[in-house]
């Protein structure tokens, strides 16, 4: 059974505008999935949708379904999702509700009625996870943007959720911090099998990790696969060639020029190494004719 | 106050408020803003607290001083100025002394308030600070750009509106967002939760809302049979 179903799932906020038209997804257990595309594309919308926030809080119309863990979203209420699905909104600040940053973390586990010694010890093991340890009793209104994005995640990652859909969860933070995010993600990914719904633009920051990306535009999915497929793809269409990471425009650019194909780069080194060889292998074949 | 249950210290807020409404004696009012002053310092509140009670205190002083100007007795001038301080005092109190969630959850759980409800009421009260600060912002961004908050009285209300009207319906859609990020976090899902020990009544509370009884029996019986 897949974590996430988007069957044939369209979605109009004000009941004539679509929002999503027809979305067709499936997120695997233990996916890692990206999903990108221009402002107004739909994938804050695709995340409301796959927590019940869409159609529960938000009205509108919708037709097809989605299912989280096997459940219809639409008959399901909010809290029966919430349990198997963490989610972190675009507008982080107001999903914080505490005045301490240890009472945020501590809110989520006491509303799965928690033991108070389970909370403590999950509180500290979560907020080192994320970078904020020792921070637990500052108010939540000092902490920076950044901080305030990764209590927010913090909050929700605490509860242990077999799915996390998060929307653009590294905008307020530097590249580091980024980085670092990403990493944190991809190591629970592959030891506890939680299954990702991510919203990032820069692809480049996921491009390590991710196993299946989605690029949305205006409502639809414009295109959607393993990296290796979804990235050339986007590279031949014009409005979505600049998403593609720096690294895979060297890559696809060189490919072109050079009508070689390399393997599917994921990372800098992983792209050296290939292109090292490459070169010697060029200049012994150049020897040789010589 | 940080050891009494969320639900003692609403009782509180409420009926000392209606206490202050009730009397009409400068003296029986000071000695409530006395017994006021004697919760804050037994609640050790943070000093940002402090610093909005002494601005109350101002503004209170200020509104008496108003209402003497406009004629009315020196006695009513103080009765309303401090009934205003009063009332405020208490609020910011229970702010200062109680986690905005257990207020939620003592709402919600123990008064039966619809979930809805009880999300607005504490996303309010969660904005205020925020709102304020933001209002400030606003007021500088203004300045800066060489506005001087001179004209009219309808002009500089009118300018006041323009600032207060964004901010209004930006609070209004963020405590949106909290009411729905909160139920995506379990929150008001009919679970049990583990409030259990924050919100619970103790001993002290029960003690506490006898005293608030015979109080406010006292009170009724002083305004409406004596
Ligand atoms: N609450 C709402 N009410 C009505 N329409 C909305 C609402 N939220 C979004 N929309 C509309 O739905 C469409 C998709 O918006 P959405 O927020 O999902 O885009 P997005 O891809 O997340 O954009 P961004 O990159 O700017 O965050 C847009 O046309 C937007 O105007
Ligand atoms: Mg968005």
């Amino acid at each position: 059974m897949a974590a996430i179903v988007f069957d044939d799932f369209s979605y109009a906020y004000d009941g004539t505008t679509k929002a999503l038209d027809g979305i067709r997804l499936e997120v695997a257990k233990g996916s890692f999935t990206v999903v990108a595309g221009p402002s107004g594309a739909g994938k804050t919308t695709l995340c409301l949708a796959a927590c019940g926030a869409v159609p529960h809080y938000f009205g509108g119309s919708m037709a097809g379904a989605v299912r989280v863990a096997g459940v219809d979203t639409a008959a399901g209420s909010m809290g029966d999702i919430a349990a198997h699905v963490g989610t972190v909104l675009e507008d982080y600040e107001s999903q914080l509700v505490t005045m301490t940053v240890a009472e945020e973390v501590a809110f989520t586990l006491e509303n799965r009625g928690m033991k108070h010694e389970t909370i403590a010890r999950r509180i500290g093991e979560v907020l080192a996870q994320v970078g904020l340890a020792g921070l637990e009793d500052r108010e939540v209104g000092a902490l920076s943007g950044g901080q305030k994005q990764r209590l927010a995640i913090a909050a929700v990652l605490a509860t242990r959720p077999g799915i996390l859909v998060l929307d653009e969860p590294a905008s307020a933070l530097d590249p580091e911090g980024a980085e670092e995010l990403y990493a944190l993600l991809a190591g629970l990914n592959r030891e506890t099998g939680m299954a990702l719904l991510v919203v990032e633009h820069d692809l480049a920051r996921v491009l390590a990790y991710a196993d299946q990306m989605v690029v949305l535009a205006g409502g639809r999915v414009a295109c959607q696969g393993r990296p290796e497929d979804v990235l050339p793809a986007m590279w031949r269409q014009p409005g979505l060639a600049a998403m593609v990471p720096p690294l895979w425009q060297i890559k696809l650019g060189l490919e072109e020029k050079l009508d070689e194909s390399f393997a599917a780069w994921r990372n800098e080194e992983e792209a050296a190494a290939e292109l090292g060889g490459f070169i010697a292998a060029r200049r012994r074949g150049g020897e040789k004719s010589a | 106050m940080r050891r009494t249950a969320p639900l003692t210290k609403l009782a509180v807020v409420l009926l000392v408020s209606l206490w202050a409404m009730l009397l009409e004696s400068a003296a029986a009012l000071g000695a409530v803003a006395g017994l006021l002053l004697a919760l804050f310092a037994a609640s050790r509140v943070p000093a940002g607290s402090y610093k909005a009670l002494g601005g109350l205190g101002l503004f209170a002083l200020a509104l008496a001083a108003m209402q003497y100007a406009l004629g009315a007795e020196a006695e009513f001038s103080l009765v309303v100025g401090l009934r205003m301080a009063t009332m405020t005092g208490l609020f910011i109190l229970l702010l200062a002394t109680t986690r905005v969630q257990d207020l939620t959850a003592a709402l919600a759980r123990q008064l039966r308030v619809p979930y809805e409800y009880a999300f607005m009421v504490t996303a309010s009260l969660r904005f205020i600070p925020d709102l304020l600060t933001e209002i400030k912002a606003v007021q500088e961004a203004q300045a800066c750009r060489g506005y001087a908050g001179g004209g009219s009285v309808t002009r500089r209300l009118k300018n006041y509106l323009t600032i207060v009207q964004p901010l209004v319906l930006r609070s209004v859609a963020r405590s949106e967002t909290m009411a729905m990020s909160m139920e995506l976090r379990g929150f008001g899902t009919g679970r049990a939760g583990s409030y259990g020990t924050s919100i619970a009544l103790g001993g002290r509370d029960y003690l506490a809302l006898a005293a608030l009884a015979a109080g406010t029996a006292g009170v009724v019986a002083a305004r409406f049979y004596m």
